[in-house]
């Protein structure tokens, strides 16, 4: 048993299954040509039903188009087709693995065996046009016994079609004689003989047909009459993950993003499942319009890669993720095209140890740490993250500290952390440049918040200096600890005299 | 005696709860790790909002993540940037089980201490961090003010609900009846022999609790050394 996924208006619906401000329309209701050529000739090149309605037909002028009536126009991508036609497969081969891609916005599954799995025909033909709406298509279904007759039912007949083995010539009989696509001089004559459906056609005496039209009358016959039987040649996926679109008109704002962002997302994490795998990688590149009129080739590209905590098939949290980090970022100028690329890998399933402490739960976290860096920011002008575990560096340069993403997963308690009550500095970033006044070589006094204060008892000095082997990275410090006199009582400081910059400052305090 | 039935029976069909006795919920506590204040106040107490205040109030919060990190993941919320991870880790705090967040670092439409305040809320709405600690003690105290008492009752009110002890940090207490605990401290530098710094003295006075009665305020001293002491 074979079935034929056909979506009508092909490319119409190719450069509307993503919008989402025409998504409720895309049944045809709104009038919509596709355009392409230079700029000063832009002709149609593919309509939707209403706008045929219209009297808009394929070759007129963009001019001519819009004289018809109110109509939407976009440009044609050919990207946009072939992410359409890579999406339709995908959603084909949920349903079975022998697929072939016969024609742009055409599919045939062949079904042998299946309906043991899926179910019977009525039922498996409904669940795949809802799971096509899903990914944004309205497309007409042929069930039949062969591939071709499968093919121009769905072709031909608008809706789910199931034909019976042994009724294909009877089902097929009605159908305009176009739907087999024959050559223009075929088609002229078996018009100018009056045979203008199939029915006609495969009425006619077999062998007096092959004399004037040849072995290609004879092959519309068989067709005609649904006696073709052929194997699929089926469709081998490609192995990258990765989908994008291009919008007609580039956009500004980012919930029409979020939008396409969490359908491409969508599609990518099916056809993931479809190879039972899961993203351990979310790599977005956005392209934006060059506001250059000059160097119009000029292109700004953001990219971003995301990594969730375990490889998964959660599209929305994968979107959600992406989305709250966009959010933290502006943008200058708008968006003309998004790809989405996800790394695939195994699933993976945690098992929690019985003795580690609770931990909030990977995902949640993932997405909580992304509003925090929407609150705060990502990192700082130094490129340190703002948000995340930190860690102590190697190295006997003071505040010498990094931070790494917090993950409850790989941190593990190494029982060398005994807690000791101690007093503890607490840092000013940037530190304070201050002015001391030395009676000897000790701090007498200390320019701190714009007065000068008496220095009750100093701790010092301590040196310390390092990489002295690079002349642009070598420090030198003279560290003193001065208890000072403040409104509030005795307070204990930190500064130093930087050697190399000849000043002074105040590190931190101790609290 | 009849009527009395009678009527406990009509109260009871319409509102069940009338005559539930109210069982306050078994508090559970984090431990500072400073004997002294472990003593008077049973330790941070989870479910509940407590203030730190005064000075000496971040070796008390190092000393607390200490703690807390041994059995809990953490959160830091560091209103001004001003946690020395060198000071936290020679105190023992395991910081690959602290979230570090720095607020006040990049240019975003919220100041520093409305980050503070919006990050402390996502991390109490997430949930499974057994210790919230929000640094605000760079903020001055006109501009804590200025936050309303209905914030802090949020706060208090969320975390009811949520295996988390959420501490503030701060130069003096805010949160007035919405603290659960609030302690306020005074420390005084030592200098030792050879004019080095070795312990700060610090007076901590318990100034509201829900937990140890009577209600005024307890005050216990204890020191505290220096780490190359």
């Amino acid at each position: 048993m074979f079935t034929c996924l056909y979506v009508f208006d092909f490319p119409a619906q190719a450069a509307l299954r993503l919008e989402p401000e025409l998504v409720r329309e895309r049944q045809n209701q709104v009038p919509v040509v596709l355009v392409d050529g230079p700029a000063s000739l832009m002709r149609v090149v593919a309509t939707n039903r209403a706008a045929r309605d219209l009297g808009i037909e394929a070759g007129m002028t963009k001019l001519q188009a819009e004289a018809c009536g109110p109509v939407e126009v976009k440009k044609r991508w050919t990207e946009n087709e072939e992410a359409a036609q890579s999406a339709l497969l995908d959603c084909a081969r949920e349903f079975s693995p022998i697929v072939e891609s016969t024609a742009p916005g055409t599919v045939i599954l062949d079904l042998q065996g299946m309906e043991r799995l899926l179910g019977p025909a009525e039922r498996f033909v409904k669940a795949m046009a809802l799971r096509a709406q899903d990914f944004g298509f309205a497309l007409n279904v042929g069930v039949a016994a062969n591939p071709d007759t499968a093919m121009y039912v769905a072709r031909g007949l608008g809706g789910i079609t199931i034909i019976s083995a042994g009724e294909e010539a009877k089902r097929l009989a009605p159908l305009p004689v176009e739907v087999l696509s024959p050559s223009p001089e075929i088609l002229e004559t078996l018009d100018s003989w009056g045979v203008r459906n199939l029915g006609a056609l495969a009425a006619l005496p077999s062998v007096p047909l092959t004399e004037r039209l040849g072995q290609e009358g004879l092959r519309l016959q068989h067709l005609a009459r649904g006696e073709t039987q052929r194997t699929l040649v089926p469709h081998e996926p490609a192995e990258d993950f990765i989908r994008s679109f291009e919008f007609d008109d580039p956009i500004e704002n980012l919930e029409s993003l979020a939008f396409i962002l969490s359908r491409l997302v969508q599609e990518l994490c099916a056809k993931l499942a479809s190879w039972s795998l899961a993203a351990s990688e979310l790599r977005l590149k956005l392209e934006f319009e060059s506001r250059q009129m000059q160097t119009g080739t000029d292109k700004e590209i953001y990219e971003h890669l995301w990594k969730p905590p375990l490889p998964t098939l959660d599209a929305k949290f994968l979107a959600h993720m992406a989305y709250l980090d966009l959010n933290a970022v502006t943008f200058s100028a708008p968006i003309k095209k998004v790809t989405v690329k996800v790394l695939p890998a195994k699933p993976r399933a945690i098992q929690s140890e019985l003795f580690s402490p609770a931990s909030p739960e990977a995902e949640q976290l993932a997405i909580t740490l992304a509003r925090i860096r929407g609150v705060v920011g990502s990192s700082d002008d130094s490129g340190t993250s703002c948000v995340g575990a930190p860690q102590v560096l190697d190295s006997h340069r003071p505040d010498s500290f990094t931070v790494q993403p917090f993950s409850p997963l790989s941190a593990k308690a190494d029982g060398q952390h005994s807690p000791v009550a101690a007093f503890v500095l607490r840092r000013f970033r940037p530190v304070l440049e201050t002015t001391v006044e030395l009676t000897g070589h000790q701090p007498h006094l200390v320019r701190l918040w714009k007065k000068y204060r008496r220095v009750r008892a100093a701790s010092g000095p301590w040196s310390s200096s390092g990489h002295w082997w690079n002349r642009s990275l070598a420090w030198a410090r003279e560290e003193w600890d001065v208890a000072l006199r403040m409104p509030s009582g005795t307070v204990l400081y930190r500064i130093y005299l930087d050697r190399k910059q000849g000043g002074w400052y105040v590190e931190g305090m101790f609290d | 005696m009849s009527a009395v039935s009678s009527l406990r029976a009509q109260i009871e069909a319409r509102l069940p709860a009338a005559f539930a006795a109210y069982k306050r919920p078994e508090r559970h506590f984090i431990l500072t790790g400073i004997p002294q204040i472990d003593l008077v106040t049973g330790g941070i107490p989870i479910s509940a909002l407590s203030e730190i205040c005064g000075s000496g109030k971040t070796s008390v919060l190092v000393s607390l993540l200490s703690q807390a990190c041994q059995e809990h993941y953490c959160a830091l919320v560091d209103g001004r940037d001003s946690f020395d991870p060198a000071s936290a880790g020679t105190a023992g705090v395991d910081l690959s089980r602290l979230l570090w967040i720095r607020c006040g670092k990049t240019r975003q439409d919220l100041p520093p201490l409305e980050q503070a305040f919006k990050t402390a809320d996502i991390l109490i709405q997430s949930g499974g961090f057994g210790l919230i600690a929000v640094d605000l003690s760079e903020f001055s105290d006109r501009l804590l003010n200025k936050v309303p008492l209905t914030t802090w009752f949020r706060f208090a009110h969320v975390v009811e609900r949520q295996r988390t002890a959420l501490v503030f940090v701060e130069q003096q207490p805010h949160a007035q009846s919405c603290a659960g605990l609030a302690i306020h401290l005074q420390a005084q530098p030592v200098i030792g022999p050879g004019n080095l710094f070795t312990q700060l003295e610090i007076k901590a006075e318990v100034i509201r609790t829900r937990e140890k009665k009577p209600v005024q305020s307890i005050m216990t001293i204890f020191s505290l050394r220096s780490q190359w002491a």
